[in-house]
C-alpha cells in the first residue's frame, strides 16, 4: 500500500553515527565532501576510500542498501566516466581511431572520478541521510542555522514547513490513493487513453486533493492557534541538544581524516590530478 | 434484481513483503437482490476490502467474486462495466466533489458510462428526487453547500449510475439524526423503487436495526454469522463478543427476558418495542 | 452541584455572532446568549449540524469574537478592547480544545514531539515540558507510542494524543468540538473515558459537543443549542425529558427514554423516565409482573448485568 512508504533515505538504528547530534552530523558532511574533494593522488584516494569503508561498517547500514540507493545516480556516474575518458588529454594515446584519442591518464582520472562520486554518495549517506531522521535533520538545520535569524532570514519558519510537510505526506498520500479509488469507482480510468487524456482525468483527482489540503491547512492553523503559536516568538524546545563525548570524537576523526589527506598529498608519491 | 456471490475468498495486503497482512481468510457470502444488507463488524475486521473486491477495485489473492453468476475478472479489460455495475460509495464521499456545478458533478459517473445526453439528464433528475435535493441547488458550487447537502450530492452521484447493486460504506456518519433520516429513506426509496441489492457498511447498530433487512457480520477477516436481521440481534450475547455494541433497545429486552418476562424475541426498535410493550401492558387492564 | 451559591468560571451575556456570506448578508448564527459555566461541569452541547456549537467553543478560546456581547472568563473580561496579545494567548492556555479530524491538529512527525508542542509555544522550561508530556502520555495511556509517528495511529490514538497535547499545557478547561464524530465505537469509547477521567480525576472542565445520545448522558449537564441560542438546559434527566422539543428542533433522545415516553403517551402508568436500559428494566419489570408470567418479579428491582 502506498502508505507503506518511507520518506527519504531514514534507516533506523542505534549506531553511534545514528546518536550523534545532528548538527554535528551536518557538519560533519560538510568535513567529509572537503575531504573527499581534496584528495589528490592514489594514496589519499585509497585512504579516503578506507575512511569511507571505515564509516559505512560503523554505521551498520547494508552495503546493499547504499548501492541500492544509488542505482538512480549510475547513469549520471557512467556520463561523468565517459566524459572523463574521452577529454582527458595525455602523452600518449592508447587508442587512436578518427577523432577519439583515449589515454591511459584518461582512464586513470575516469577511474578516481568514479571512486570519488561513489564515495561522496556512500559517506554522506551514513554520515547524514541514513542515519538522520527527516524531523531531526531539519530540526538540526534550524539550530545550527539559528544564528541567520538575525539577519532576518525566516529559519524558524522555514523549520516548522518543513516539520509540517513531513507530518502531512504520509496522510496526503493516503489521501490521494482513497481519491482514486473512488472516482475509480465512478468511472474514472487513470491508465488508459493518449496522454492529454490521462491528464485531463487526473483532474477529478487533483481538484478534490487541492481543495482537502486547503481544508486541512485552515484546521491545522487554527489547531496551531489554540496551542499558543505565534512563530518563533518565546519558544522554548522539549529535546536540547547537548554535544556529547561521542560527538566531538567524531569532529576530532573527522578533522584527522581531512589533515590526513593533506600530508598524504604533500608527502605520498604518485599520480596526482 | 441483481446478486453478488464470494467464493473462498482470500486477501492478502502487501503479500511477500514483510508487512504481509491478512485481510480477508476464506470468505464466502452471497448479497442476495431486493433487500439493504447490513455489513458490520469493528475497524479491521475487512469490511473496506470486502466492498471494495465486490465492485473490482481490488482483485482478490484468491477466490472468485460472481455478479450475476458470471465471473467478474473474467475479462479483466471489461472490469470498469463491473463498476458501472456495482456502484460503490466511499466514506465521507463529499471529499470527492469536484465539478463546478451539482449538476455536473452528479452527471460524472454516468458520462463515464457513454450514455447520450438526454438518458444522463433523466438519471441526474432521478438521483437528485431520490436523495431529496432541492433541484434549485443544481446550478450551484459543490463547494458552497452544507456538510449534509455535499453528502447527498455525491451518493446521488453513485445512484446516478442506477447500479444492480449499490454499497455504501458509513453513509450517515458524522450527521445529525434528520441528516441520516434523510440519507436512509433515500436509498431505502431507491432500493425500493429499483428493486436493487443494497449493501450498507455501517457501525452503528442502531441504525441496521432501523434500516437493514439482513446482516453480515465479519470478524477478524472472516465471517461471522450471517441471517435476517433480526435473527442477529436476537444473538446479541455473540455481536457483544465480537467487539459490536447492540442498541439500547435490545439491551433493554436482554434484561426484561432475562428477568423472565415474556416478551417476543424480535423487537429491536423502538417503534417495535413500544407497540409490544403497550400491548403486553394493556392486557391487565382489557 | 449548587451553582447558585458559586461565581461561573465562564459567562456570556446578551452574545451575539453572525457570518458574512458570500452574498454579503449577515448570517446569525447566535443571537442574545446568555450562559454560565461553573468550574468543574462537564458539559455537553448538543444541536444540529450548523446550529452554532462550534461557534460557541471558538468564542470561548478567542479564535472568533463576538459581534456584541460580554464574554469573562475567570472574571477577566475577553471581549474587553484592552485585551493585549499576550492576554489572548492566556485566554487560549487555559481553554484548551481538540477538534474533529485527528489528522488535522498533529503538528509533528512523533508523538512526543506534538505534545510537547504547545509547552515549546509558551516556553516552558526544556526539562519541564519533558515532565510534563510524559505525564500527559500516562493520562491518556499512550506511553507506549511515544516514538511512534501519528500516521501509525489508529483515530481513536490520535484523537488521545491531541488530548494529551493539550493538558501538557495544563488547562482547566477542555472544549471537545465533536472530537468524536469521526471515530469507530472503539475509538469512541477510548477517548470518552480519557474525558470522563479527566474531568474526574483532574477537575478539568469540560465541554463536549456531540451528536451522540450515549455520550451525552455521561455529562452533567446538557446544553442544547437550537435557533440561535441556549434552547434547554439542564442535567441530562430534565433534558432528555422534553422529548417532544428535542424532537421538534431535529435532535434524539436516548432510544429507552424514547421508548417510555411513547409507553406513558400510550396511556401506561406508572413510569418516570429513562436514560439507560438498567433504569427502564427497573421500572418495566414491576409493571410487566403484574401482566404477564415472570419468573421471579423480584429480580425487577434490582440491576441485572448485561451480558
Amino acid at each position: 500500500m502506498l502508505k507503506d512508504i518511507t520518506i527519504g533515505q531514514y534507516f533506523p538504528g542505534s549506531s553511534p553515527l545514528h546518536r550523534a547530534d545532528p548538527r554535528v552530523k551536518i557538519i560533519l558532511t560538510v568535513m567529509y565532501i572537503v575531504g573527499i574533494f581534496m584528495a589528490k593522488n592514489v594514496w589519499s584516494f585509497v585512504f579516503a576510500v578506507v575512511f569511507t569503508a571505515a564509516l559505512v561498517i560503523i554505521s551498520r547500514i547494508p552495503a546493499k542498501t547504499i548501492l541500492r540507493g544509488m542505482k538512480p545516480l549510475i547513469y549520471v556516474i557512467a556520463f561523468t566516466a565517459i566524459i572523463n575518458i574521452f577529454w582527458t588529454k595525455g602523452e600518449k594515446p592508447l587508442v587512436e581511431w578518427k577523432f577519439i584519442h583515449i589515454y591511459a591518464e584518461g582512464l586513470q582520472f575516469a577511474a578516481l572520478m568514479i571512486v570519488r562520486i561513489i564515495a561522496l554518495l556512500a559517506g554522506t549517506g551514513v554520515v547524514l541521510t541514513y542515519t538522520t531522521s527527516p524531523i531531526a535533520l531539519t530540526d538540526g538545520l534550524e539550530r545550527l542555522l539559528g544564528p541567520l535569524k538575525k539577519i532576518k532570514i525566516p529559519v524558524h519558519e522555514f523549520s516548522m514547513m518543513m516539520t509540517i510537510a513531513l507530518r502531512f505526506i504520509p496522510t496526503l498520500i493516503e489521501e490521494t490513493d482513497k481519491i482514486m479509488s473512488a472516482q475509480k469507482a465512478r468511472g474514472a480510468s487513470f491508465d488508459s487513453g493518449s496522454l492529454p487524456q490521462r491528464a485531463k482525468a487526473l483532474i477529478p483527482v487533483m481538484i478534490p486533493l487541492f481543495v482537502s489540503a486547503f481544508r486541512r491547512a485552515d484546521d491545522l492553523a487554527v489547531a496551531m492557534e489554540c496551542r499558543c503559536y505565534r512563530g518563533d516568538v518565546g519558544r522554548t524546545r522539549m529535546t536540547e541538544l547537548h554535544m556529547k563525548p561521542l560527538d566531538w570524537i567524531l569532529l576530532a576523526a573527522f578533522a584527522a581524516f581531512i589533515a590526513v589527506t593533506v600530508v598524504i598529498n604533500i608527502f605520498a608519491p604518485g599520480f596526482s590530478i | 434484481m441483481s446478486s453478488i456471490e464470494l467464493q473462498n475468498i482470500n486477501y492478502i495486503y502487501s503479500a511477500g513483503t514483510p508487512f504481509e497482512k491478512a485481510a480477508l481468510t476464506d470468505v464466502s457470502v452471497t448479497f442476495g437482490g431486493g433487500v439493504i444488507t447490513g455489513l458490520i463488524g469493528h475497524t479491521g475486521s475487512g469490511k473496506s476490502t470486502l466492498v471494495q473486491l465486490m465492485n473490482g477495485l481490488m482483485k482478490p489473492t484468491s477466490g472468485t467474486v460472481l455478479l450475476d453468476g458470471k465471473d467478474i475478472w473474467a475479462e479483466p479489460k471489461k472490469i470498469r462495466d463491473v463498476r458501472f455495475r456495482v456502484g460503490l460509495c466511499f466514506q465521507y464521499p463529499e471529499y470527492q466533489l469536484f465539478e463546478e456545478s451539482v449538476m455536473l458533478d452528479i452527471a460524472y459517473g454516468p458520462k463515464n458510462m457513454g450514455l447520450s445526453d438526454a438518458e444522463v439528464k433523466r438519471r441526474v433528475a432521478d438521483a437528485v428526487r431520490f436523495v431529496g435535493l432541492d433541484p434549485s441547488l443544481m446550478q450551484k458550487s459543490p463547494f458552497d453547500l452544507s456538510g449534509g447537502q455535499k453528502r447527498r450530492v455525491a451518493i446521488a452521484g453513485i445512484i446516478a449510475m442506477e447500479p444492480e447493486v449499490l454499497i455504501l460504506d458509513e453513509p450517515a456518519a458524522g450527521l445529525d439524526p434528520v441528516g441520516r433520516e434523510e440519507i436512509f429513506g433515500g436509498v431505502r426509496a431507491f432500493q425500493r423503487e429499483r428493486n436493487s441489492t443494497v449493501i450498507i457498511v455501517s457501525h452503528s447498530m442502531e441504525d441496521m436495526a432501523r434500516y437493514s433487512d439482513e446482516l453480515v457480520v465479519m470478524d477478524h477477516g472472516r465471517v461471522h454469522m450471517t441471517g435476517r436481521t433480526s435473527e442477529i440481534f436476537r444473538r446479541s450475547g455473540e455481536l457483544t463478543k465480537v467487539g459490536l455494541d447492540v442498541p439500547q433497545i435490545t439491551r433493554l429486552m436482554n434484561i426484561l427476558r432475562n428477568a423472565g418476562a415474556e416478551i417476543p424475541d424480535d423487537i429491536f426498535t423502538v417503534d417495535r418495542a413500544a407497540e409490544e410493550l403497550t400491548k403486553l401492558l394493556a392486557e391487565r387492564k382489557g | 452541584m449548587n451553582n447558585e451559591q458559586k461565581t461561573p468560571y465562564i459567562s456570556l451575556r446578551d452574545v451575539c455572532f453572525s457570518y458574512d456570506t458570500e452574498s454579503g448578508e449577515k448570517n446569525e448564527v447566535l443571537k442574545n446568549v446568555s450562559l454560565d459555566i461553573y468550574k468543574g461541569e462537564f458539559i455537553a452541547v448538543l444541536g444540529r449540524n450548523g446550529s452554532g456549537k462550534s461557534t460557541l467553543a471558538k468564542l470561548l478560546n478567542m479564535i472568533l469574537v463576538p459581534d456584541s456581547g460580554t464574554i469573562t472568563i475567570g472574571g477577566h473580561d475577553i471581549t474587553s478592547p484592552d485585551m493585549t496579545e499576550d492576554d489572548v494567548y492566556e485566554v487560549r492556555r487555559h481553554i484548551g480544545m481538540v477538534f474533529q479530524n485527528p489528522d488535522n491538529q498533529l503538528v509533528a512527525t512523533v508523538v512526543e514531539e506534538d505534545i510537547a508542542f504547545g509547552c515549546e509555544n509558551l516556553g516552558v522550561e526544556p526539562s519541564e515540558i519533558r515532565r510534563r508530556v510524559d505525564e500527559a502520555l500516562e493520562t491518556v495511556n499512550m506511553t507506549a507510542f511515544a516514538r511512534h509517528s501519528p500516521h501509525q495511529l489508529s483515530g481513536g490514538q490520535k484523537q488521545r494524543v491531541a488530548i494529551a497535547g493539550i493538558i501538557a499545557m495544563l488547562p482547566d478547561t477542555i472544549i471537545f468540538d465533536e472530537s468524536t464524530a469521526m471515530l469507530d465505537p472503539q475509538g469512541r469509547d477510548e477517548v470518552m473515558q480519557t474525558i470522563a477521567r479527566l474531568n474526574r480525576d483532574m477537575g478539568i472542565t469540560v465541554m463536549h459537543i456531540t451528536h451522540n445520545m450515549n455520550e451525552a448522558i455521561m455529562a452533567d449537564r446538557v446544553i442544547v443549542i437550537a435557533d440561535c441560542g441556549v434552547y434547554l438546559d439542564g442535567t441530562p434527566r430534565e433534558v432528555f425529558s422534553s422529548v417532544e422539543r428535542l424532537q421538534s428542533v431535529g435532535l434524539d433522545v436516548p432510544q429507552v427514554t424514547d421508548l417510555i415516553y411513547r409507553l406513558k403517551k400510550n396511556g401506561v402508568k406508572g413510569l418516570d423516565d429513562a436514560l439507560d436500559p438498567d433504569e427502564a428494566a427497573a421500572q418495566l419489570l414491576p409493571l410487566l409482573a403484574k401482566t404477564i408470567p415472570v419468573k421471579d418479579a423480584a429480580l425487577g428491582a434490582r440491576k441485572i448485568p448485561v451480558s
